[in-house]
């Protein structure tokens, strides 16, 4: 047992955190487009572009596209950072959509795709939700119908956040009616410029936008397909797979700085708050242990499973505690936006508390991590 | 970074397990009512097994090794809910090594090892309500102390040769190891709800000699907080021990007991509580682990120790009341083991300081 760094792996820490200490005001251009709503901005792909060019978004990857071939623990490390300095861990085109290319991707749509995701160039928008298909995804209904040199594809999707300033759609549609709905299901890569896409936005109360993208009789290339043709679900879950990891920097970073403030008002003496606070304090070691240990997992040969759905109730519903606790402790002026003369900490809270709703949505709820948890590591039967 | 065990430790987790499962699986309920309370072979068994001298340096017949091992041991005890000293005895070794005299080593080290000495930790006063003697140590002219006052939750006084003990002199907090035989000692058993034999420690007009002392006097404070923090982490790894238990039997309690001609565990309402126990448990490891490592590692550990014993105390409580609901009639039945670990884990969460008292020194160490 031994919970400590390698000095590689150390000295590699150090050199991603200086460098995103130089590039300091760029990432903080890029953090403020994630907090205005829109996601990506010119800072943001400025931002990737850079990362990109130290091959830094990719590491794990072989050389010829674009990766370093480094072991995971160096992905986890730079994920942490990118999470803490710009509110964002990686692009779906590094974590999801990439990883399955590589693995089951034809040659064309490796040389087409792969070193532009590694180099920052271009995003993929997740196509899975549908309004009908959230937590149970193999019920999604939109159709991609085989016209013998192309495919036509109808219907509509929700909550596709990056879709909007993406490139492309990894989009999960049906290409078989059949009884078990898993087994009908494909991928395509669609570039969303493509004639019939449009998109609805939508907007968090966070105020981040998402979108609701619908398919008009859209002709999609046969070179779309990923992999084989109905293994498409079977991919979307090897996809998850491939990000389990979550980041804990950015908790850390901001209950540091509800320390500091409270501190600062004087209230760190009152033994509610200081009681509240050493909890919060738990909570994130914690989560900053399991990130480590499915990182480790991930490096190592053994695939986490109910460890990932763990972490990923640890790690959100923490920030759900911090954020409640921070606003408990920060009263009636908590509630202000940024830009108010009376919000404290220039409203962050007021903001993360809403915007954070999303992360226990996202990727699997918190509940279905529950389902995930009492089956595979509990063995309990099905519901 | 490595997640598992050693190869030492993972055949001492497995060696323990067995014999722990095979000999003294009802050994707590067995014993809770006899007068000593553990098997009357225990202590020689454990003993012959080495387990006395882990992380005690070879040349006092210990088996060297650090506080890992003993931490794995332990976690193991608390999965069968092992009475007995243990814990005190091992605590007491590891204060012995870190402080004592080479002499007082010599002395008390091998026969610990080997099982001849059983000494316990008489830590905590009497409440705020009970008068405590006005003086707690009077000095003689020829160097020897009289002590007088109380120490209550002495646990297995009954069977312990000795016991450490703190107390103010003229040279400020010190640490005395006592013969529990010596004239004045009194020791009167406090009927508590959990397994362990707790006792009241009287000390009336005691005198003991500065051989008596361990390490120099005045140093008690520095002692008592080396004791302290080394009883948190053990208590957080046996309570481990007894959630990781708590959550095994619920679960294969729910999927075997029927309901509504379904097993229990098949109702989402069932299958998320046992989740978040599962979680709990591993928050428990996790955290009890990392801290164990920095014990091991001698690193400065204050605040994970704190953070360990904290969520091991409140997960006592949850996980345990989770585990008898989910059971139903039968959690609550003496004839079941349930009940037991429930009764248990409110003695381990409260012992060492409970989840408030630490989460205190967490935040001094966030710098609140």
């Amino acid at each position: 047992m031994d919970f400590s760094f390698s000095s590689e792996i150390e000295a590699f820490k150090n050199e991603v955190q200086a460098y995103f200490k130089i590039e300091k005001e760029l990432a903080s251009k890029a953090r403020k487009e994630v907090e205005a709503g829109e996601g990506f901005g010119p800072a943001m792909w400025d931002v990737l572009r850079k990362i990109g060019a130290k091959h830094w978004l990719c590491p794990t990857w072989p050389k010829e596209y674009g990766g370093l071939g480094l072991p995971f623990m160096y992905r986890y490390i730079i994920q942490e950072e990118m999470h803490s300095f710009f509110h964002m861990y990686g692009t779906v085109g590094a974590g999801m959509a990439g990883p399955v290319i590589l693995r089951h991707g034809s040659k064309d749509q490796k040389e087409k795709f792969l070193l532009p995701i590694a180099k920052g160039e271009i995003e993929f928008a997740l196509g899975y939700t549908e309004p009908e298909a959230g937590s149970d995804l193999a019920s999604l209904a939109i159709f991609a119908e085989d016209k013998g040199d192309h495919f036509l594809i109808n219907g509509q999707k929700a909550f596709n956040t990056r879709a909007h300033y993406s490139q492309y759609h990894w989009l999960g549609a049906r290409t078989k009616k059949t009884t078990q709905n898993h087994k009908g299901i494909s991928l395509f890569i669609v570039d969303l410029s493509t004639p019939g896409i449009t998109l609805s936005p939508y907007y968090t109360m966070g105020g981040t936008r998402t979108n609701g993208v619908y398919y008009d009789n859209v002709k999609v290339p046969k070179d779309a397909l990923v992999g084989e043709e109905n293994r498409g679900f079977y991919y979307i879950i090897e996809a998850l797979a491939y990000e389990r990891i979550m980041t804990v920097s950015a908790l850390e970073r901001d209950f540091n700085i509800l320390i500091e403030y409270i501190n600062k008002t004087g209230r760190g003496n009152s033994p509610v708050v200081r009681q509240r606070l050493a909890d919060i304090a738990i909570d994130i070691e914690t989560s900053r242990l399991f990130a480590l240990k499915v990182a480790w997992m991930l490096d190592n040969n053994k695939i986490p499973s109910y460890e990932a759905a763990m972490l990923k109730i640890q790690v959100t519903e923490t920030e759900q505690r911090m954020l409640n606790t921070g606003m408990q402790i920060l009263g009636p002026y908590g509630q202000l936006k940024p830009g108010s003369k009376w919000a404290p900490i220039d409203g962050m809270f007021a903001w993360r508390y809403q915007d954070s709703l999303e992360e226990i949505i996202v990727r699997g709820t918190s509940e279905i991590m529950r389902n995930i948890i009492a089956e595979r590591c509990l063995g309990l039967p099905k519901a | 970074m490595n997640f598992m065990f050693s190869k030492s430790q993972s055949m001492l987790q497995k060696s323990a397990r067995d014999f722990l499962v095979k000999e003294c699986k009802t050994m707590a309920k067995e014993t809770e009512n006899t007068d000593k309370g553990y098997g009357d072979k225990l202590w020689d068994q454990m003993a012959e097994l080495g387990w006395m001298g882990i992380g005690i340096p070879e040349e006092y017949s210990g088996l060297d090794g650090n506080f890992l091992e003993l931490m794995v041991l332990i976690e193991q005890m608390g999965k069968i809910q092992l009475p007995g000293p243990f814990i005190q005895s091992a605590l007491s070794a590891f204060t012995i090594n870190k402080f004592g005299s080479d002499i007082q080593k010599k002395t008390f080290l091998p026969d610990m090892v080997d099982g001849k000495l059983i000494i316990t930790t008489a830590l905590i006063k009497g409440s705020y309500e009970q008068i405590e003697p006005a003086k707690e140590s009077e000095k003689k002219e020829n160097g020897c102390y009289i002590l007088s006052g109380t120490r209550l939750f002495v646990p297995f006084a009954n069977t312990a040769d000795m016991f450490i003990y703190f107390a103010d002199t003229e040279k400020g907090n010190t640490c005395f190891i006592i013969s529990t035989n010596t004239p004045g000692v009194k020791q009167t058993q406090l009927d508590s709800m959990g397994t362990d034999k707790l006792f009241e420690v009287t000390l009336e007009n005691v005198e003991v000699s500065t051989e008596n002392i361990l390490g120099k006097g005045g140093a008690g404070k520095e002692i008592s907080d080396y004791l302290n923090n080394l009883g948190a982490i053990s208590y957080s790894a046996y309570l481990l021990g007894t959630i990781d238990a708590i959550l095994e039997m619920t679960s294969n309690y729910a999927k075997t007991r029927k309901q509504f001609e379904k097993p229990i565990g098949s109702f989402q309402v069932i299958a998320h509580q046992l989740a978040d126990m599962a979680l709990t448990v591993e928050q428990v490891r996790s955290l009890t682990y990392f801290a164990s490592w920095k014990v091991a590692e001698k690193m400065e550990c204050a605040k994970e120790i704190s953070m360990a014993k904290a969520r091991a105390s409140d997960a006592a409580r949850d996980v345990s009341l989770f585990g008898v609901k989910i059971h139903g009639g039968i959690g609550i039945i003496d004839e079941y083991e349930m009940e037991l670990y429930f009764r248990n884990a409110k003695t381990h969460e409260l012992a060492f300081g409970d989840a408030d008292y630490h989460r205190e020194i967490i935040a001094d160490n966030i710098k609140l």
